[in-house]
């Protein structure tokens, strides 16, 4: 899983972030029984197998939301799990936010097991739940895989029962802070940077000596040309002065 | 229906973060299973993510109903993106406001109260199909 590892080698720069997470995402398919599977599996892991240890994103969100949803995989090692062939999770999860971490493919959990027909897009028939069993439990494994396993007091936990997300916006794991920063003229969206400068200023960190550092942080989360590197470097590190600035008591 | 392109086409966010993208995929089931299979035909909005070849001809040639969970309102925004009309946008939690003694809970499994308000927005967008399928009437924008 080269992803998990790439997570883990950067961890020594990265700033205190949400708690490190593993992304599911699933196609929730409406069309394909298939689909209502992935979903319920989703669910499942999500609220009952793991919950506080997993975080979702509507798929659509990569599309319809902004940068802090795309940067969704990137920030949490993620598992897609899709209903059919056609891997619209996987595939758009790659496509618009970061190679998932593993993915898992219903149909084909189906036929290595050799379970019935899966029917019922709205109400699941019996081989269908059988499939959400199976699918859920690949899941949950490829869960701790990832984070290694869970502590047992930590799954017999009350307080880690299943979550209801409270109203307002969408409630599932979107929303990775950003900041929006004049560089040459261009006006750039940079993820994470809110926490990076919250981070160095906890640790006393001075504009002036903190440049290099900045960039390097910044680098984790963003795409800096090579070329331009400089420029990034100096117009970060005139921002966290400024921010230094307005948080100075 | 014989021409299957005169469907109108449904497509609901299914969010998987709260009870209202639950009550957008019971709805869409409710009008294309129950109430008017043979005028409606379903579309997986995970298809338009990735821009399926088939799923956006679908909502290029077919007038689209969306139904969105949230503020984001990805189904709508995601017909658009491909290229398609949406003639109503449906948005539960507008829904909701005018129905707030059916507060949905559970998102695997919807409570009575959310069921009942997905049949409710159900039937609301069935009874305006006719005027969504008679030619010239694609408007769109508007909630139900």
């Amino acid at each position: 899983m080269e992803s998990v590892a790439l997570v883990q080698n950067k961890e020594d720069n990265m700033p205190n972030l949400p708690e490190r997470k593993v992304g599911v995402v699933s196609c929730s398919g409406e069309e394909l029984a298939e689909g209502t599977v992935a979903r319920l599996a989703a669910l499942r892991v999500l609220h009952e197998a793991r919950p506080g240890k997993t975080v979702t994103i509507c798929l659509p969100l990569f599309l319809a939301g902004g940068e802090g949803d795309r940067a969704f995989a990137r920030f949490h090692p993620t598992i897609t799990i899709d209903g059919c062939d056609l891997r619209c999770a996987a595939r758009g999860t790659e496509m618009y936010s970061g190679k998932p971490a593993a993915s898992i493919v219903v149909s084909h959990l189906v036929q290595e097991h050799g379970i019935d027909k899966v029917e019922g897009r709205r109400q699941l028939n019996a081989a269908g739940k059988q499939a959400v069993d199976v699918a859920a439990q690949r899941l949950t494994e490829l869960v701790d895989e990832i984070l290694g396993p869970p502590a047992l007091t930590v799954l017999n936990n009350p307080a880690s029962g299943p979550r209801q997300p409270k109203s307002g916006g969408c409630s599932c794991g979107s929303g990775i802070p950003t900041k929006k920063i004049n560089i040459d003229g261009k006006l750039v969206e940079l993820l994470a940077l809110p926490l990076i400068f919250q981070q160095l200023r906890e640790l006393r960190r001075s504009p002036e000596s903190a440049a290099d550092e900045l960039l390097a942080m910044a680098k984790i989360y963003n795409l800096v040309p090579p070329e331009d590197e400089q420029t990034y470097r100096d117009t970060i590190a005139r921002e966290y002065a400024a921010f230094c600035q307005e948080v100075s008591p | 229906m014989n021409d299957d392109r005169q469907a109108v086409v449904i497509v609901p966010c299914s969010g998987i973060g709260k009870s209202l993208g639950s009550v957008t995929r019971e709805a869409a089931y409710e009008l294309c299973d129950s109430l008017r299979p043979s005028e409606t035909r379903l579309v997986a909005l995970s298809k338009l993510v990735l821009g399926d070849a088939e799923a956006r001809e679908r909502v290029r040639t077919s007038p689209a109903v969306t139904i969105d969970g949230c503020k984001q309102m990805c189904a709508s925004k995601l017909v658009r993106h491909n290229g398609g009309t949406v003639v109503r946008e449906v948005a539960v939690f507008e829904a909701f406001r005018n129905h707030k003694n059916l507060k949905p809970e559970g998102i695997a499994e919807l409570n009575a109260e959310g069921k009942q308000l997905a049949r409710l927005l159900a039937e609301e967008i069935a009874d305006q199909l006719d005027g969504i399928r008679r030619p010239g009437a694609e408007q769109g924008g508007q909630h139900a």
